[in-house]
């Protein structure tokens, strides 16, 4: 067949649509759908936001009315430095660059959104080594029993496995992404 | 925008345009579950664009940019979603089957479009929808060079193809 023939052929279907619509039962999942979308970089940004300000000021209101120890102060700092980080790169990211809506531009969209988002994995992940080494300082400082601080420290490394396996998904995402993107793009220099 | 004029105008857009819908979800999904599911999600993403609509270009146009960027992202969803729970199969509740006798060759060509890849088969679907280099790119946001040099792989991928379901005599 010749591609006119291909062409004949896909267009028998134009007048004898394939399926008929349940109009409501399709209105009703719109519906539903739309206060059903969250949206994952910003979900996890108001997260860190309001966990590190909230566990920020719990820890340094505690500190302040009953130990007064130094290792504390600081990991209170750390964690409204962390808050103050998020939302500076929050506001970043809002301001950025629009993609046009073709389809190179939803993806880089997406692949933008993607990276951003591995990007903030990465700092959170090692975001939480600093807070542990302060949390381990605070309890060498107040003289706190070694299994307490053993304990605290498994509690850590959990933390960073987790994160990681949480980092690989944004990970392979991206790398999704940069695949369709490079297809996309392939015969770009052939062209030219 | 009210709501209710939101719904109107997609009301109108769905019955003008629900042909345009159904060849890309046909040529995206593999069972009648995936066509209802990503007809779904594409109504869904047109649904949320009516308010951004500037009439800067044709309504088809838009809704195909639309329904495609949609239906390629749904692929590398739907894809890792089998390869770890397997294939999903229950009752499509959105859209049913209308009584039309198979037609052997449009089947076949919808075959030959599902073993392009994401990208190609929107490439494929706007070339046989009869959109201009130009429009594709566009559409695609890539050259129009680009547009031709995929166009004419395309087009021989499908002749060969076609030259080899003819020789096998159906």
């Amino acid at each position: 067949m010749e591609f006119e023939e291909l062409q004949k052929v896909w267009d028998t279907q134009n007048n004898q649509p394939l399926y008929a619509i349940n109009e409501k039962a399709l209105h009703n999942r719109i519906i539903t759908k739309k206060h059903q979308v969250i949206h994952i970089a910003g979900f996890t940004e108001w997260l860190l936001i309001i966990v590190n300000i909230a566990a920020g000021a719990f820890i340094l209101g505690m500190n302040f009315m009953n130990h007064n120890r130094l290792f504390i102060y600081l990991l209170a700092a750390w964690m409204f430095g962390s808050a103050l980080y998020v939302l500076a790169s929050r506001i970043r990211r809002i301001r950025a660059h629009r993609f046009d809506r073709s389809m190179l531009g939803d993806l880089q969209h997406a692949l933008a959104a993607a990276k951003y988002q591995v990007g903030l994995s990465f700092i959170m992940r090692w975001n939480a080594l600093p807070i542990a080494l302060l949390v381990l300082l605070s309890i060498w400082e107040s003289s706190k029993p070694v299994w307490l601080a053993l304990v605290v420290a498994l509690f850590f490394i959990l933390v960073a496995y987790a994160s990681r396996w949480e980092h690989n998904i944004y990970k392979a995402k991206k790398q999704e992404l940069e695949i369709l993107l490079k297809k996309l793009q392939q015969e770009e220099s052939a062209a030219c | 925008m009210t709501v209710q004029e939101q719904q109107h105008i997609f009301k109108q857009w769905l019955y003008m345009y629900k042909a345009l819908i159904f060849k890309i979800v046909r040529a995206y999904g593999s069972t009648a579950m995936d066509h209802d599911d990503l007809f779904q999600e594409i109504s869904i993403q047109v649904w949320n664009s009516i308010p951004t609509f500037r009439h800067e270009s044709a309504v088809t146009t838009w809704i195909y940019r639309i329904a495609l960027n949609t239906a390629i992202r749904w692929v590398s969803k739907e894809q890792k979603y089998r390869n770890t729970n397997g294939t999903m199969e229950s009752i499509p509740d959105i859209l049913f089957q209308q009584n039309i006798q198979a037609d052997e060759q449009l089947t076949w060509l919808y075959k030959a479009i599902h073993q392009l890849d994401e990208i190609d088969r929107s490439v494929a679907l706007l070339l046989l929808d009869g959109f201009s280099y130009k429009e594709m790119a566009t559409i695609l946001g890539i050259t129009v060079s680009n547009v031709g040099v995929k166009i004419n792989r395309i087009k021989k991928q499908l002749i060969i193809q076609s030259k080899k379901f003819n020789k096998n005599g159906i």
